[in-house]
């Protein structure tokens, strides 16, 4: 790549992407189907000149969800919203999740095909291959196949989609041939009936830290995501790692690493720890429970709840019982686990609350500290923000960032207007769209059939 | 019913073509007060030319760019999963405020089957059982949230009412889904199901019944559409001419032809209604200016004539159509099932 460039997408999630953020007095709590809003923030993420809208997706709901995860419980299908955006922009792509898992391949290649023409070359698919057990039930299926399954699956399907839109006919109808894959799990003729995509290939996203999914990404993906990392260091080993399996596939050029962040941002800093600290108010705790039990929250495996005693277990002290507005002592702070520690400095970096101090770390965070967080979360003033940013895209962490807004629309429309022209301002970030695809803004050229 | 139903069934020609196109002849259509587009959907090649974009696509594009007409996606059971074509279609009748339908594809496609094999899976195979298992099932997908079950309280943290939200657990010879859905229940309640009107199977499991030349169309409690492919111009001979151009088919598989000017055809149109059991058509427009022509020329024929409204009763497809929005059915059961034990 010559002069490296940012790349921001915004992670659309109807309730936000904080557990609580559909209760903030800025936030519209019935987004989820109220396409006419999911447009207008598509439009001010267009007008900030982001690369792309992307809507997640998962095959169940859980209404058990609420508290820890309202996203996850209901929302619009992706492909039918893309096309909702599309219809409602004219440069930023939209990006559809889609489950090979339960999904034809040849459904899949018409399906993004279809939206790239109809959005003039601004699709892409974000595959996933369903770490939710709940799905499968949805499928007829007794049981979650296992990881090894789920990627030989998705390998052959991603396979047989880019051979469909290798063999698809020109919009003239010429050029159309069979591809008769016979596989391990498929056997599909071809052609495709619809036309080729405009970007040859749609753009592909996947996300993931393990062996599989990093080497699917490394191989066959164009832009890589991944969940949260402990630390900067280790978001640097994963960059690494990323562009070291695409240069072995030699592809060193072509795959982007783009990882979540969510901005809690404001004019000043102070506002913005209290915009944090106010969402965190707004959780719904889950009820407490005997030490020891396994849980389950988020809908997604095994996890931690938003209670005390889950922080117990976590930091490694016993905090059961108390006010969660009230300062921890030092001293039970100074007795925390290894992990805890961790965490501790987690907390002070996003509260600025400290282990000892005027200011003190009180209960409720090391509560609100305890879940799984879903992506990097950084909290501060428009500059500090940008800090953040400019330091990992500068430090070989990422070359740009999924924005996970906290609350829909208002945490859109903070970050568009105060961090955006910050980083326009310091030359990290377009202020023109360059090309009208998506595969232009990403400076990515048109596969060949 | 008051005055005929009108569809239009948009050609390849015209939904193949540039995004402007597909609109502009939505709006054309809407602006004449036609209650609803179809849109098919095949997945399989078409030798020589490229195919339309996926129905739920297309119509999703529409939904955004119109108001009040309708909007009916083909799609067949056979090549989708119950709960993606249930979320699809559900969010469809979302995005634009209860005007989806679904028209159930059956019948035997092998070009289409060779595209959908997979481990365990031929397409080809138990079509009619999976067929007929799979619309009530999709109903009952629709009504696995209650209406309201979506409570975003803010005050007090409540986002959904969990009793209001149901599984479902179907278990039938063909499928099984546990649910419940992950898109809350439609505006319509139930997205309009449009079923052909031979699959004896399939018709009691619709709400509107597409049959094919209205001629053999037979009577039912509920509506019942015939199919029409009509060649019209300004003239007779113009009209001729076009047919002539096309192969000159007296038929369109099992659906009638029609050829002449706006006054013959309109007339034609009328004496079925008249004398056959349909209460209105689906009219196959097979060129690509067939829109403009039959929307300029015939329809105010059909208006002068008094049978033909023009003008949109309700908001909603179901509203169109003079269907009532359903009850929600795993809510009855569940009534029923405390009934007898209390």
């Amino acid at each position: 790549m010559s002069e490296r460039e940012l790349h921001l997408g915004l992670m659309f999630w109807a309730t936000g992407t904080h557990a609580a953020g559909w209760r903030h007095p800025d936030a519209r709590a019935d987004a989820a189907y109220d396409i006419g809003l999911i447009q207008e923030v598509s439009q001010a993420a267009e007008r900030a000149k982001f690369d792309f809208v992307f809507l997640g997706d998962r095959l169940a709901s859980d209404p058990a969800l609420q508290h820890s995860n309202p996203a996850q419980i209901s929302r619009l299908e992706p492909y039918s919203t893309a096309m909702a955006i599309a219809a409602a922009t004219t440069h930023i792509g939209v990006v559809v999740t889609a489950n090979p898992t339960y999904s034809d391949p040849y459904a899949i290649a018409r399906l993004m095909a279809s939206l790239d023409h109809l959005s003039d070359g601004r699709a892409a698919w974000n595959l996933v291959t369903g770490a939710d057990a709940a799905a499968a039930h949805n499928f007829g299926r007794d049981a979650h196949w296992d990881t090894a399954r789920r990627y030989d699956w998705a390998e052959e399907t991603l396979r047989v989609v880019r051979d469909l839109w290798d063999a698809a006919p020109e919009p003239d109808g010429t050029g159309a041939r069979r591809i008769d894959h016979r596989g391990e799990f498929f056997s599909v003729d071809g052609p495709l009936d619809v036309a080729r995509p405009p970007q040859g290939h749609v753009v592909v996203f996947n996300a993931g830290t393990s062996d599989r999914s990093r080497e699917l990404g490394a191989r066959d993906a164009d832009i890589v995501f991944a969940g949260p990392q402990p630390t900067l260091a280790k978001r640097r080993e994963y960059y690494a790692d990323i562009k070291a399996r695409a240069a072995r596939h030699g592809r060193a050029d072509h795959v982007a690493v783009l990882p979540g962040l969510t901005p809690i941002v404001a004019p000043t800093t102070e506002e913005a720890v209290a915009l944090h600290d106010r969402l965190n108010a707004l959780l719904v705790l889950d009820p407490e429970r005997e030490v020891g039990d396994i849980v389950r929250a988020g809908g997604i495996g095994e996890g931690h709840q938003r209670n005390l005693t889950s922080a117990s277990e976590v930091f490694g002290v016993d905090v059961r019982g108390n006010d969660l507005a009230a300062a921890v002592p030092s001293s039970t702070l100074a007795a925390v686990s290894e992990e805890g520690a961790r965490r501790l400095t987690e907390i002070t970096r996003l509260t600025r609350r400290t282990v000892d101090g005027p200011d003190r770390i009180t209960y409720g965070d090391l509560v609100h500290a305890t879940p799984a967080q879903l992506s990097h979360v950084v909290v501060g003033n428009p500059e500090e923000v940008a800090d953040m940013i400019q330091e990992w895209f500068e430090e070989g962490a990422a070359d740009g960032f999924n924005i996970y807004p906290a609350y829909v629309p208002g945490a859109v429309t903070a970050f568009t207007e105060l961090v955006v022209p910050v980083l326009q301002r310091r030359g990290l970030f377009r202020k023109e769209y360059g090309g009208r695809t998506l595969r232009e803004h990403l400076g990515m050229a048109v596969p060949p059939r | 019913m008051t005055g005929l139903v009108l569809a239009y069934e948009l050609s390849d020609a015209v939904l193949a073509g540039p995004a402007a196109g597909i609109v502009v002849a939505a709006e054309r259509a809407e602006a004449a007060g036609v209650h609803a587009l179809l849109l098919g959907d095949r997945p399989a090649a078409r030798p020589g030319r490229a195919a339309p974009p996926a129905a739920i696509v297309a119509a999703s594009m529409l939904a955004v760019r119109t108001r009040r007409i309708g909007l009916v996606v083909d799609a067949a059971p056979a090549y989708c999963e119950p709960y993606n074509l249930a979320r699809m279609i559900a969010s469809l009748d979302h995005i634009s405020g209860g005007r989806a339908g679904w028209r159930v594809v059956t019948g035997p496609d092998p070009e289409a089957d060779a595209n959908h094999r997979r481990e365990g899976v031929d397409p080809a195979v138990g079509r009619e059982v999976r067929a007929a298992e799979f619309v009530p099932l999709l109903r009952d997908l629709w009504d696995t949230w209650e209406d309201g079950a979506f409570v975003h309280e803010k005050d007090v943290g409540r986002f959904i009412d969990p009793d209001r939200v149901h599984v479902l657990d179907h278990a039938g010879p063909a499928l099984q889904v546990r649910g419940p859905l992950n898109v809350v229940r439609p505006p319509q309640g139930h997205p309009v199901v449009l079923a052909p009107a031979a699959e004896p199977l399939l018709a009691p499991e619709a709400d509107v019944l597409v049959a094919g030349n209205p001629d053999r169309a037979a009577a039912s409690d509920r509506p019942v559409l015939g199919t029409v492919t009509p060649f019209v111009a300004e003239t007779q001979e113009r009209a001729r001419e076009l047919h002539a151009r096309a192969g000159a088919p007296r038929s369109d598989g099992d659906c009638a032809v029609l050829v002449g000017d706006a006054a013959s055809v309109a007339g034609q149109l009328a004496a079925w209604a008249d004398r056959a059991p349909v209460d209105g058509f689906v009219l196959r427009l097979p060129l690509p200016g067939s829109v403009e022509v039959f929307t300029d020329l015939v329809l105010p024929e059909l208006r002068a004539s008094g049978r033909y409204s023009g003008e949109f009763r309700a908001g909603t497809l179901r509203g169109h159509l003079g269907l009532a929005r359903p009850a929600n059915r795993i809510v009855g059961r569940l009534t029923a099932a405390g009934a007898e034990r209390s």
